[in-house]
């Protein structure tokens, strides 16, 4: 049978997603299930006082309201979920998130009581019941303003609102300022917004008291660590629960395992009711309760030879963490790794402090601080060639890390705790490639200046960027054949879009032979398998699909040889197709099916053979020793509307590397959503809050997403270097979509308004671009 | 959110003093307010019902203390405001000026703090929302000043 891996299959779940069929937490409806709605602080910063909820208690449909106070030794601190990486001189002070407000309250929308009742209706109601007292504190929101001596203070012991602070460095950076013809000083702000998933968050609990067991649906994206956690905090063996993500309407980042708040009250209140309890977030809650990435400011310099070699870098950078770190500092390492990108750079200095402030946690949203470091080495780049009188292209092909410089190692730890080594790459072509595909030299030849003489503004983009994706630890899978001829996969991954019931079938498919319809995977179910981390930082397909094809290959062989034993012929002499084996060359044998095998290996009488496993079944796990780096190039042509300032992508082309591809369509949905979301990111989206941490635009209405009309149809060009570290040379490609936009935009933007302006922050918008243009507002600053 | 302007009451400032202390006329004057009552010197407690733009009205309990009086020349309200939507905390400086007429010109001064559901999803409506409703408390302060102008005249003159 031809392989499948590499073709654009149809997705095996788009039937059931498209008609309606897939189930949801939400879904999720049992006989006598109890609702739960959240009391949150309206202040983002205060001491609480008191929380009387007697009133609450008392009315009709309420059967339980629960503060701090009445969680006894369940509460405490959440689990730390990513300890800092073995960086020399690293500070990190964990402060992780609590069930419910106790003492203080540190951003608006922090849980302070726990409503549950017959219905959410009478759930939601009974809020307005509760009464909370808290005294306000004056709320630290300004990065700078935090880090001043007088700023209150978040976390009171501690000395400053200082979460962490980490210095990497290679190479001699003060050496390569002294030898350099030019020195490029520059301050960047780039913020990030909600991740804007269209399912929020769900959790639905049910513990049966007979069986001692609990069952959880959750909308995570790491159910098995989920489950670890949740039978410790309640006292359980991790087989007595049991945590089930289904279909799930987006991850981006914040359903990874965060052990929110919500996450951990609902199975508890389960089990002290001995009822169902269900929690659906909605979208309000969704803006203040759920995680979110934030604004990076950095202090950032870079050192080049008058022929635009880059000699060095130097960055000074603060992130906001919020109110707490429980991911711990996954974001500005991957900012500090991400910004070297595709290029050489012989001395680089980056250091960096997070800081706490009165607003919801951060914690990774899709790129994860990567496109933070990409903006900030592509506008020093773009800065440095204007100066340095060398075109845009030309200047980036100079520094180019070369093809036979791989394994390339930049001396510096990323978020795997290894060193930050890129596995494989071929850059040159790409960034030609692009600059071909969108017609870069025409365009700043021959179509700018025609159009520009039309009076109308328009520009171009032109951006490297890396991606580090397919980190360990290690996932795994299992694949059965049964007696049906069905073939069964179980991983742990959770999934929440990304093709996993097609991908992962088309790696089993090719490994048995059978059609990838045949296949039928399930993800994210602890009953299923529970081995595993998650799905995040671009690596499902690259860690467990390598783990579905070792634990297929072992399949393959077993078939093999029960087929070889029952037929009385070498194993080497069988061919399989189909979903059966025959002996090569009888191409009239109908052969023997799978199932057939499948129930010989696993007989009612006689023995199965000493060491041998019974059943068509096997169990693999993967784990790299370090990730493998997928790169790109995003281009783009924007036309800038002269009243309104509007702008216009009329062009976008990504051209990227993740290695051998599985399937082309799945690619190509995450490469599009991927550019929605950092379009969105560059021109949209963003959360404002007000110098007392109320956020002023929680709603859709007010919080602006790019709609359809707004994203272009992305032109892709699909490069394959294979990655070596693991057999189908695969890379992730989850967050190369949106990596790069801010930083393509704004160059893309600055080029469209002829040298008026320099832009050195992400977001802009029409009212951000006038203010800009009309320096109403110093660049840099943050909106 | 800073709230400023001034109104002219067609009326004497004693008067004008009068009725900016009465919790009655306060209370039917207040877009949205079920009650207010006086609880101590200075300090006024009540409810009141208030939707805005998008999000469905909902009740907020109100206290107002009356801070810096100075008869009848002015006073400081200090207003703290809250129910399961947010809150609005702050305050305001009102100063009174008898004109001719006789009439009385009151300037105010309101620096409010908005938050919680209000401030998230109501941003965009709060400030032309808080300028509506005191444009329409004033016009009701108008009419009853008014109407106790009118009495007090019948009074006199019976």
């Amino acid at each position: 049978m031809p392989p499948t891996v590499g073709k654009r299959v149809p997705r095996n779940e788009d039937r059931r997603l498209l008609t309606g069929r897939a189930l949801f937490v939400d879904d999720v409806r049992l006989p006598g299930m109890l609702h739960v709605a959240f009391v949150r602080s309206d202040h983002a910063h205060g001491r609480l006082r008191s929380v009387d909820v007697a009133a609450a208690r008392a009315r009709p449909g309420v059967v339980a309201v629960y503060t701090a106070a009445d969680l006894g030794g369940y509460w405490q601190h959440a689990p730390l979920l990513v300890p800092p990486p073995p960086v020399p001189g690293l500070v990190f002070h964990a402060c992780t998130q609590v069930p419910l407000a106790r003492d203080k309250v540190r951003y608006v929308g922090e849980p302070i009581a726990m409503v549950v009742a017959e219905s959410r209706y009478v759930a939601e109601d009974a809020l307005a019941d509760v009464r909370v007292h808290i005294d306000p504190l004056e709320a630290v929101v300004d990065l700078e303003r935090a880090l001043e001596p007088a700023a209150p203070r978040l976390h009171e012991h501690l000395d400053s609102n200082v979460a962490a602070t980490v210095h990497q460095q290679t190479g001699d950076y003060l050496a390569a300022r002294a030898a350099a013809d030019l020195v490029v000083t520059r301050r960047f702000w780039y913020d990030r917004g909600v991740s804007a998933a269209i399912e929020n968050r769900a959790v639905v609990a049910s513990w049966d008291p007979r069986a001692e067991h609990m069952t959880i649906w959750d909308t995570t994206q790491a159910p098995i660590p989920i489950r670890n956690g949740l039978a410790r905090l309640l006292g359980l063996a991790e087989s007595q629960v049991q945590v089930i993500a289904p279909f799930v309407g987006g991850g981006f980042g914040p359903k990874i395992m965060m052990f929110y708040p919500e996450e951990l009250l609902v199975p508890w209140a389960s089990r002290q009711l001995g009822r169902p309890v269900k929690w659906t977030e909605d979208r309000h809650e969704n803006f203040v309760a759920t995680t979110q990435e934030r604004g990076q400011l950095h202090d950032a310099e870079m050192a080049l030879a008058r022929d635009g070699r880059i000699l060095g870098v130097k960055d000074v950078f603060l992130h906001d963490t919020g109110a707490y770190d429980p991911y711990g500092l996954t974001i500005p390492i991957n900012s500090q790794c991400t910004l070297l990108g595709v290029y050489k750079v012989p001395a680089y200095d980056s250091a960096f402090t997070a800081v706490f402030t009165n607003k919801p946690i951060v914690t990774p949203v899709r790129g994860a601080g990567r496109q933070h470091g990409v903006f900030v080495m592509e506008r020093l780049l773009d800065i440095a060639a204007r100066e340095l009188g060398i075109d845009r292209v030309d200047i980036r092909r100079r520094n180019l890390i070369p093809p036979d410089a791989f394994p390339y190692d930049h001396g510096i730890i990323f978020q795997d705790f290894t060193s930050l080594t890129y596995d494989s790459g071929d850059y040159r072509p790409a960034l030609d490639q692009a600059a071909e595909l969108i017609g870069y030299e025409r365009f700043v030849r021959d179509e700018q200046p025609r159009l520009r003489a039309e009076g109308r503004q328009v520009g171009i983009g032109i951006v490297n960027y890396v991606e580090g994706t397919g980190i360990g630890p290690y996932e795994g899978a299992r694949v059965t054949v049964e007696p049906s001829g069905l073939v069964r996969v179980a991983t742990g991954v959770g999934t929440q879009g990304q093709g996993h019931f097609t991908a992962f079938a088309q790696i089993v498919a090719d490994a048995l032979a059978v059609d990838v319809a045949a296949v039928r995977v399930v993800t994210g179910d602890t009953r299923e398998f529970h081995w595993g981390t998650g799905t995040f930082a671009s690596r499902g397909a690259v860690v467990a699909g390598t783990a579905c094809r070792a634990a297929a290959l072992t399949v393959r062989q077993k078939i093999l040889d029960v087929a070889a034993r029952r037929l009385g012929v070498e194993p080497e002499r069988l061919e399989l197709a189909h979903g059966r084996v025959r002996v090569r060359d009888h191409a009239d044998d109908p052969g023997v099916p799978y199932g057939e095998l499948a129930a010989h290996a696993n007989p009612l009488r006689g023995a199965v053979t000493s060491g041998v496993e019974p059943g068509l079944e096997a169990t693999a796990y993967f784990g790299p020793d370090r990730g493998s780096t997928a790169n790109g190039v995003h281009a783009m042509i924007v036309e800038i509307d002269r009243d309104t300032l509007l702008a216009r992508i009329t062009r976008y082309v990504v051209v990227h590397d993740c290695g051998h591809l599985i399937n082309p369509a799945i690619v190509e949905g995450q490469i599009q959503g991927g550019v929605a979301h950092g379009i969105g990111n560059a021109f949209y989206e963003q959360l404002v809050f007000d110098e007392q941490g109320q956020l002023k635009n929680g709603s859709l209405m007010d919080y602006l997403l790019p709609v359809a009309t707004d994203v272009p149809d992305v032109e892709m060009v699909h490069r394959q270097t294979p990655a070596p570290g693991n057999p189908g040379g695969l890379k992730g490609v989850g967050e190369a979509g949106c990596i790069a936009t801010g930083a393509a935009f704004a160059q893309a933007v600055e080029d469209a308004l002829g040298g008026r302006l320099e832009i050195r922050e992400i977001p802009l918008s029409p009212n951000r671009l006038f203010e800009l243009l009309h320096d109403t507002a110093s660049p840099g600053d943050p909106a | 959110m800073t709230l400023a302007g001034a109104f002219v009451f067609r009326g004497p400032r004693a008067a004008v003093w009068e009725l900016l202390h009465d919790p009655d006329v306060l209370a039917a004057a207040m877009p949205g307010a079920r009650q207010l009552v006086r609880t101590a010197d200075g300090r006024y407690e009540g409810v009141m019902k208030v939707g805005l733009g998008p999000v469905t009205a909902a009740e907020f309990t109100l206290v107002v203390t009356l801070i810096d009086e100075v008869p009848p020349d002015r006073f400081t309200m200090a207003i703290d405001s809250q129910g399961t939507l947010g809150f609005t905390r702050g305050s305001a400086r009102v100063a009174l000026a008898e004109t001719d007429g006789p009439a009385t010109t009151m300037t105010y001064t309101a620096d409010l703090q908005v938050g919680g559901r209000i401030a998230s999803v109501g941003q965009r409506v709060v400030e032309s929302a808080a300028k509506a409703m005191t444009a329409k408390g004033l016009e009701a302060l108008q009419r009853a000043l008014d109407d106790r102008l009118a009495r007090a005249r019948e009074g006199a003159g019976s």
